[in-house]
């Protein structure tokens, strides 16, 4: 790993512990407020790819893990990691890199800008929802004995959220693809 | 801006080895899981509570703290009691409160250098292999907090630039030229590491 590289992680992440400080936003029809920092794993896997933006999240889950505030509302610690929902902090690694996976395949340089916003779409989808929620939906079951349908009815209430963030996610992806390409560049 | 969530203190866990702490931390978590009745689960519950709450954290904080993940607890179970048994209901409460305290008390006293000195001892082996440099890890963790409150900063300026123009403050419009403004420093941040000798280059094997 080049230098280059190592700082491009460092930074994300530091971008990612940012986007925690900002003020969740509402929007009208959807009940849960949108914070900026859980468009991360969808942001860092289509912007920094698979790799970078997996380790990205490496550097946060370690974070939290040592007990640095870095997760929206001041939070973190080993609790966190320990509590029920600490199968979606590990699913952010394995959900960044698929995100990334998919994006580095999907999306092109040159190519026209409907096929990009498309492919980051769908790297947003299968890898920051998908993905995620298959390990940690199971992980709440496994912590807590809630039935894993109940879970997922509950997980509903969160999909029309995730759905504005991967569109979010998406155009600010290729307002960065076409202002500072970093997606397919290896130093 | 960012401080760590440990407070000074003089109590067993303070002076005990962050190794130790987390295999600790570990092994119990495990064993809880294997154990259903509550006739060790409560116990366990109120000798974690009492670990944490003497670990010299505030009342007040100790609680406020706790406050989002025991909400999120209260909500499964809940939900758990409903659909299956109150009684599995409580056994997932006081196991969970029992790990989540336990937890919460490691972090309390553990200083975030001795963490990280830790990280870098526990990935020895992989450097040895050749995986990952060690080292890396503390530089990873020094340039994340140096740099949070410079992109805290932008991200202030982008703000009044959109005030300025009499736009709305909107993620959308915010994100891109964030991630831009910031990772174009990228480049000069790393030949500025380089500059300075702090990655060597991994010294080839005789």
């Amino acid at each position: 790993m080049t230098t280059r590289d190592l700082v491009l992680i460092a930074l994300f992440t530091a971008i990612i512990v940012v986007l925690g400080l900002i003020p969740p936003v509402t929007l009208g029809f959807i009940p849960v407020p949108i914070t900026a920092q859980s468009m991360g794993v969808m942001l860092a896997g289509c912007i920094i790819g698979a790799k970078r933006g997996a380790l990205a999240y490496v550097l946060l889950v370690l974070l939290v893990a040592i007990g640095l505030p870095v997760l929206a509302g001041g939070r973190g610690g080993l609790a966190i990691i320990q509590g029920p929902t600490g199968g979606f902090v590990i699913g952010w690694i394995v959900a960044t890199y698929v995100t990334g996976l998919i994006a580095e395949r999907l999306v092109k340089e040159g190519q026209s800008e409907v096929r990009q916003f498309a492919g980051f779409f769908i790297a947003s989808i299968v890898g920051g929802i998908g993905v995620l929620y298959a390990i940690g939906m199971p992980w709440v079951t496994a912590v807590t004995g809630t039935p894993l349908s109940a879970v997922a009815t509950g997980s509903l209430a969160f999909i029309p959220g995730d759905l504005v963030k991967a569109v979010i996610a998406t155009l600010a992806a290729r307002a960065v693809l076409a202002g500072y390409p970093l997606l397919h560049a290896r130093a | 801006m960012l401080n760590g969530l440990n407070i000074e203190g003089t109590t067993l866990l303070h002076r005990m080895s962050v190794r130790a702490k987390l295999a600790i931390l570990l092994v119990c978590g495990l064993a809880l899981y294997a154990v259903s009745s509550l006739y060790i689960l409560i116990p366990a519950f109120v000798i974690a509570a009492a670990i944490y709450f003497t670990t010299g954290l505030a009342f007040r904080e100790a609680i406020s703290r706790l406050k989002p993940i025991l909400f999120t607890i209260m909500i499964l179970l809940i939900a758990t009691a409903y659909l299956t048994s109150i009684h599995e209901a409580a056994e997932s409460f006081f196991r969970l409160m029992a790990i989540v305290l336990f937890a919460g008390a490691v972090t309390a006293t553990t200083a975030t250098g001795a963490f990280i000195d830790e990280i870098t001892l526990l990935l020895q082996p992989l450097d040895r292999l050749g995986l990952v440099r060690a080292a890396d890890v503390g530089l990873a963790f020094g340039l994340v907090l140096r740099f949070v409150p410079d992109i805290f900063n932008h991200y202030q300026s982008i703000k009044e630039a959109h005030r300025a123009r009499g736009l709305k403050v909107r993620p959308l419009t915010i994100l891109a030229p964030l991630i831009i403004l910031t990772l174009k420093d990228a480049d000069t941040i790393a030949m500025a590491i380089d500059a300075r000798g702090f990655r060597r280059p991994r010294e080839k094997p005789h």
